[in-house]
């Protein structure tokens, strides 16, 4: 146990100190804080701005579309009001191919020939890939249209807005869910990452303690099994103590006064549950990818072999990427549930369901009970590979010598 | 009572023999040398009686007991090539392999700082290894394996990379550690150290003991059939039919005679034919010579075997 220990101390105070630990530590929660705020600040401030141009005879249409594009609640643009013309269309269409031309594209109103039939609107952007105006455009031209012609059929204005009043929903009950929704997923990108990372970082320390030979100093006092685990204690550590210090910043900010400001309503965008649940399912999830990632270490004599081999370790990640398109829609599903309790996925899925919905209790300890069991086989299996092949050197073993590695002991 | 004992020990590797029925014992307090072409099954041997790797059969035993994980913390182990860690402090590295020995954190910096003035590398001791000099490596990897004070040092080329100046001052330490009673285990391919040092020798080639047993009576097997000779003047002498080989030198030669009764003989051609003998020395073969020619020998027999 002494041993144990001494490996991992040293472990941890070496990674501690360098200077790739302080700047990961410093520079990924500014990142995240930076995503979490810009991106709900961008949320509340969508608005379009675009210039445009509209092209009709009808000057009640045109008016009310400027009002409603000039001062409705999420658009802000800028409209010109022409009278068709061939002269005008040119001018138009000239001013659309100036590279710094403000204009964003012009709506073209072609009357109905027959009398109370419906216009047809033709919209030249200067982009195709100009979305949001194109949408905001056509809800404007919508509603104007739709209470031209209610006008028409003799409806009073004061009927017309009781009639055309969106109703809103109201998701304040369950948070600000766009925010909620986003939290998530970066906890998941997040998870993933750290993973990863802990996980390569684990075999890469076996690997520099195999080129530097440090090992077989160690091994001449300790048992292999405690050099393995005091290995994956010690790199685990750290992958703790970073992301103990991201989700503590994280947390702080979330909840001062500066995430009411740009937030709006709704609850802290991360709780101390989530975080809570974070570090809980990075422990697990980092202990099944280190020891899968030490047996890689162990097999093989270079970073470059082991390159070859870590899609072994990023297969398994992949998968739960490839799983959001099921969880995401219907966190709840059988197929989501499932996925979410295999072991190698629980740490990214379960997680990520946890923030989502609500995960009956039962769920959770089922996935920590399997996650603990298949930790147990991996080491197992690891150590035995461990213990042999940090002794190997020179060629790569080939899986019938892997399992003889695993019946000898 | 030997401090270590290997009885008959065989280790296969996939494909390879390193080592084949093995059998020897080391005397406590003795300085005991490992010889052996490159590949030979040195360092097998040597990872075998630290535990590193087990026999596939046959038995080691330390300090008179099976082995046993235990006594190891009484066993100081230099291993062939450094195994340092490259960004680590040096006093930190001294101290975190002494504490895996069982030592405290203070008794383990102090005595890492004390050897580091010994061995004149007190510099170094805030560097991190990957700044040192090969030398330098070398010394503090010597240091490591003497840190816990151990009651046997075994050590896998220890002298490889050093310049004449460090060999010595590390010979000379462990001379010192011998005479206090400590038992020392090297391995190496420089005969003359193990000629001028050793109490003991074995010469292990293709994963066999070819010879082994002290200093003294490995020697005296051999017939004091060697002569050096520095003269000048006529070289008639040299030819004589008693002198099996002959090996000049500016101002001298070698000769292998074919008995030890010849030397006279040769002494009076020489003087009769008119040379002046500067110095005439009648002695048994060199360890090197007694190694070229088992190393040979065991290579020759096993190819006849094959054939």
């Amino acid at each position: 146990m002494h041993n144990i220990w001494l490996i991992a101390k040293r472990e941890y105070l070496e990674r501690i100190r360098t200077k790739s630990f302080l700047i990961a530590t410093i520079v990924i929660p500014l990142i995240m804080a930076v995503l979490v705020f810009g991106s709900s600040f961008m949320a509340s401030r969508v608005k379009s701005e675009s210039h445009i141009a509209v092209v009709t005879v009808d000057e009640t249409f045109a008016t009310d579309l400027k009002k409603a594009l000039e001062t409705s609640q999420n658009s802000e643009m800028k409209v010109d009001i022409f009278t068709p013309s061939e002269a005008v269309r040119q001018s138009l269409d000239s001013q659309l191919k100036e590279k710094d031309g403000t204009l964003a594209g012009y709506l073209w109103v072609t009357p109905s020939a027959t009398p109370g039939g419906l216009s047809t609107y033709a919209y030249k952007a200067r982009s195709v890939g100009d979305i949001a105006t194109k949408t905001t455009l056509q809800d404007a031209i919508q509603t104007v249209s739709t209470r031209e012609r209610l006008l028409a059929h003799n409806l009073s204005p004061t009927d017309i807005d009781s009639l055309t009043t969106s109703i809103k929903l109201d998701t304040s009950a369950s948070g600000n869910t766009r925010a909620a929704f986003f939290t998530a997923y970066l906890l998941f990108f997040l998870m993933y990452m750290v993973i990863m990372l802990y996980g390569m970082n684990t075999a890469r320390s076996i690997i520099e303690e195999k080129t530097s030979r440090v090992f077989e100093v160690l091994l001449a006092t300790i048992k292999p099994e405690e050099l393995l685990a005091g290995k994956i204690l010690g790199v685990g550590s750290v992958g703790l103590t970073q992301v103990g210090v991201w989700m503590l910043v994280t947390f702080i900010i979330a909840n001062s006064s500066i995430s009411g400001m740009v937030g709006g309503a709704g609850h802290a965008p991360v709780s101390i549950q989530q975080i809570g649940f974070f570090v809980l399912y990075f422990i697990f999830g980092f202990l099944i990818y280190s020891s899968m990632a030490a047996a890689l270490g162990a097999m093989t004599n270079s970073e470059q072999e082991l390159q070859q081999l870590n899609m072994l370790l990023v297969i398994p990640l992949i998968f739960c990427f490839a799983m959001l398109g099921v969880v995401i829609p219907a966190p709840d599903s059988t197929l989501a549930r499932v996925v979410s309790l295999i072991p190698f996925c629980s740490p990214l899925l379960m997680n990520f369901r946890l923030s989502l919905t609500q995960v009956a209790p039962w769920e959770i300890w089922l996935s920590i009970g399997l996650m603990s069991v298949t930790i147990a086989a991996i080491l197992w299996v690891s150590s035995r590979i461990y213990r042999v092949g940090i002794l190997m050197y020179g060629k790569k073993p080939s899986l019938p010598e892997i399992f003889r590695w695993l019946k000898y002991s | 009572m030997p401090i270590v004992e290997l009885h008959n020990i065989r280790k296969v590797y996939s494909s390879k023999v390193a080592v084949e029925g093995l059998t020897l014992s080391i005397e406590p307090g003795t300085m005991f040398g490992l010889l052996g072409p490159n590949g030979s099954g040195k360092t097998s041997s040597i990872r075998m009686m630290i535990g590193m790797t087990v026999p596939d059969s046959g038995s080691v035993s330390l300090f008179g007991k099976p082995f046993n994980r235990s006594l190891l913390h009484r066993i100081g182990y230099l291993p062939e090539e450094r195994g340092l860690y490259k960004k680590m402090r040096v006093t930190d590295q001294l101290t975190f392999l002494g504490c895996l020995h069982g030592l405290t954190e203070a008794v383990a910096r102090k005595r890492a700082r004390d050897w580091c003035e010994r061995l004149q590398i007190k510099e170094a001791l805030p560097k991190k290894t990957e700044e040192l000099s090969k030398g330098m490596q070398q010394k503090i990897q010597f240091i490591a394996a003497l840190l816990h004070e151990p009651e046997l040092i075994i050590m896998d080329e220890p002298f490889t990379g050093l310049d004449p100046v460090n060999a010595a001052l590390l010979m000379e330490t462990l001379m010192g550690l011998r005479n206090e009673g400590r038992t020392i285990l090297f391995s190496t391919h420089r005969m003359d150290q193990v000629e001028k040092f050793c109490d003991s020798i074995a010469l292990i080639s293709r994963g066999r003991l070819v010879l082994s047993g002290s200093m003294r009576a490995i020697k005296s097997r051999y017939p004091r059939n060697r002569v050096q000779v520095a003269f000048t003047g006529n070289d008639s002498f040299l030819h004589g039919p008693d002198i099996l080989e002959t090996k000049n030198h500016p101002g001298g030669a070698e000769l292998k005679l074919a008995s030890e009764a010849d030397a006279q003989k040769i002494l009076a051609a020489a003087v009769a034919g008119g040379a002046v003998i500067n110095r005439f020395e009648v002695h048994e073969p060199s360890l090197e010579e007694i190694f070229i020619e088992e190393v040979k020998k065991s290579f020759g027999e096993t190819e006849a075997v094959e054939a």
